[in-house]
């Protein structure tokens, strides 16, 4: 009998030091992982001179939004995220318009190339769309197209047009065909075949295709920066860009806290996109 | 009869006019840049031959391919190192993590889970830019503050090649690593727990039931995005752009074969050398991919579906 509680208590000793253990280690692995996070927001709440102080603190002594104030007084944030706001929800709407029929007669038609067409999509987009910029950057000047919104929207909405295709393809043939006969039976023209029974039953794969797209074009700053001139053209990605102090200019204290101020929005968005990320695209899947 | 026929016509000519737009906009958008590109490799244009450019043949791959000093193999061997070592710490790493995440004993997993994938629900560039400026910064960066604390005088983490490589090499595995541990993760719960009780019987440890029952299990569903994170890493520019080159560089001089490209055509100028390197990484990836997607498929037909 004693020997028994004497094991079953040694059984428990173990499992609470177990937990204790695997408790510590994932406490101290978030708050690794966070230390920039935290840092930055310490910063960006933190007097200006604070910074150059020798002591370790990740947090301020002395609190002050003041950095915010001369971030929303003195800079034309407000002006970026509008732009990047305009940029994002037109390049969600060209690249789904573009990509909703394509994939459809790609998963509904048969037509000649039809396999290679699509294999051969998939090689032209391993080309790293960086190398592509000169050309692009060349394009888009003789278009007359340079530091306009619209020349963005284009190369954003092209840059992802194949992933967008074969997303939608993909999850265009888990959809039985035999709704879409029947419809045609009753029928339905193929505009509303695809627009009131094909849209409504792909909904996962399209709202996860568009949140795809918003977050490449929120998170986009090569091109952004190096096609819009001028900070009323900015996007929130050239405009935090352009606030980064240098020596003589500049303020970092501003810098984090439009670091955190640009980030909020698209966490926010991809916190409640992410339960659904994973059925819009591995059943969508980049693979046949 | 003739209506019939009308309607034929209409019906080929169907699919063409469903994905016209798409093909307009990726031939605008993709297609003729790679065009231009590999038009551009033959000729000599750089900024002092901004408008009367020539053609020079293969002088450009030749440069790149067979004048050692020219730097393309260096960066070669760079991105090569760079995406093993990579590769390597983040498939151990995540692997680690999501098996603890997956202990019995542990309450707070949905938690420590949401805080894990923090980094990767922000912009990359914003994620760069705060480690860059905010941890190795070499006046008031964290990392320089909590050295002099600890009496080590102040290090300029991002001037020097080794150092600046694996500081990249961090921000890289904090901006991956969430992908990963949550593939991981979810390939862990998709296997049948009764493989373990196997195990258990025949007295496996925990090291042996990893290496014999769950990495063997889990490898095969994981293998899709195990590759597309190869060539992800393979394709790396973000990271070493923002921490060694812009906007103004740090004295680093660790160019990934994307980087080592951008900067021919960016900053140099030399937009024929850089679009035969552009079309050179292209050749290669495009060979990979092909190569990898048809042993998958052989994998994919070996097992019946």
């Amino acid at each position: 009998m004693n020997e028994i509680t004497k094991s079953r208590k040694r059984k428990k000793a173990k499992t609470i030091a177990k937990k204790v253990g695997l408790n510590t280690f994932f406490v101290a692995l978030c708050f690794i992982t966070l230390v920039p996070v935290i840092y930055c927001f310490g910063i960006s709440f933190g007097a200006k001179n604070s910074l150059l102080s020798s002591d370790v603190n990740l947090l301020p002594k002395e609190w002050t939004i003041e950095n915010y104030i001369t971030l929303f007084s003195d800079s034309d944030i407000g002006t970026w995220f509008l732009n990047t706001l305009i940029l994002a929800v037109s390049s969600v709407v060209i690249s789904l318009a573009v990509a909703i029929p394509s994939a459809y007669a790609f998963s509904r038609m048969r037509f000649c190339f039809r396999k290679t067409i699509l294999n051969f999509l998939i090689i032209l987009n391993a080309f790293p769309a960086v190398l592509s910029m000169f050309a692009i950057y060349r394009l888009i000047t003789n278009m007359g197209l340079n530091n306009t919104k619209f020349g963005l929207i284009i190369i954003y909405s092209g840059t992802m047009s194949i992933f967008c295709v074969w997303n939608l393809k993909g999850y265009f043939d888990t959809i039985p065909y035999e709704i879409e006969e029947a419809a045609e039976m009753d029928g339905a023209s193929s505009f509303q075949i695809i627009s009131r029974i094909v849209m409504p039953l792909a909904k996962p794969a399209l709202s996860v295709t568009a949140v795809m797209v918003l977050i490449y074009v929120w998170n986009e700053y090569i091109f952004s920066t190096t096609f819009l001139t001028g900070s009323e053209n900015f996007t929130l990605a050239a405009g935090l860009y352009s606030l980064q102090a240098s020596e003589t200019t500049g303020s970092w204290p501003v810098f984090f806290a439009a670091s955190l101020v640009v980030s909020i929005p698209i966490l926010v968005v991809f916190m409640s996109a992410q339960k659904n990320m994973v059925s819009g695209l591995s059943a969508g899947g980049v693979k046949e | 009869m003739a209506g019939k026929g009308k309607r034929k016509i209409i019906s080929r000519f169907r699919p063409l006019f469903y994905t016209l737009p798409s093909f307009l906009l990726i031939g605008l958008i993709i297609v003729f840049p790679i065009g231009y590109t590999v038009y551009i490799s033959f000729t000599n244009m750089s900024l002092s031959h901004m408008y009367e450019f020539q053609g020079i043949g293969f002088q450009n791959y030749y440069r790149a391919l067979f004048v050692i000093d020219s730097g393309f193999w260096r960066s070669l061997f760079l991105t090569l190192l760079w995406t093993v070592i990579n590769m390597a710490l983040q498939l151990v790493i995540a692997y680690i993590v999501a098996v603890l995440l997956n202990s019995p004993n542990l309450q707070l997993k949905k938690l420590y889970k949401t805080l894990l994938m923090i980094p990767w629900a922000l912009p990359g560039y914003v994620s760069i830019l705060v480690w860059k400026n905010g941890i190795f910064n070499s006046q008031f960066g964290f990392l320089n503050k909590v050295l002099a604390a600890m009496g080590v005088g102040r290090i300029e983490v991002l001037s020097d090649d080794v150092s600046s490589f694996a500081a990249c090499t961090v921000v890289n595995l904090w901006l991956a690593l969430p992908f990963m541990i949550m593939i991981i993760d979810g390939a862990l719960q998709s296997i049948n727990k009764e493989n373990f009780e196997a195990a258990d019987l025949d007295g496996c440890n925990r090291l042996e039931k990893s290496v014999f029952v769950t990495i063997p299990l889990i490898t095969p569903i994981i293998w899709p995005a195990v590759l597309i994170t190869i060539f992800t890493t393979f394709k790396t520019f973000d990271v070493i752009n923002l921490m060694t080159i812009s906007p103004s560089p740090t004295g680093a001089h660790i160019e990934t074969v994307i980087v080592y490209a951008y900067e021919n055509a960016f900053i140099t100028n030399n937009y024929g050398f850089s679009s035969a390197i552009s079309v050179l990484i292209f050749l290669l990836i495009a060979l990979v991919t092909i190569f990898s997607d048809s042993s998958f498929r052989i994998k994919k037909k070996g097992n019946p579906e």
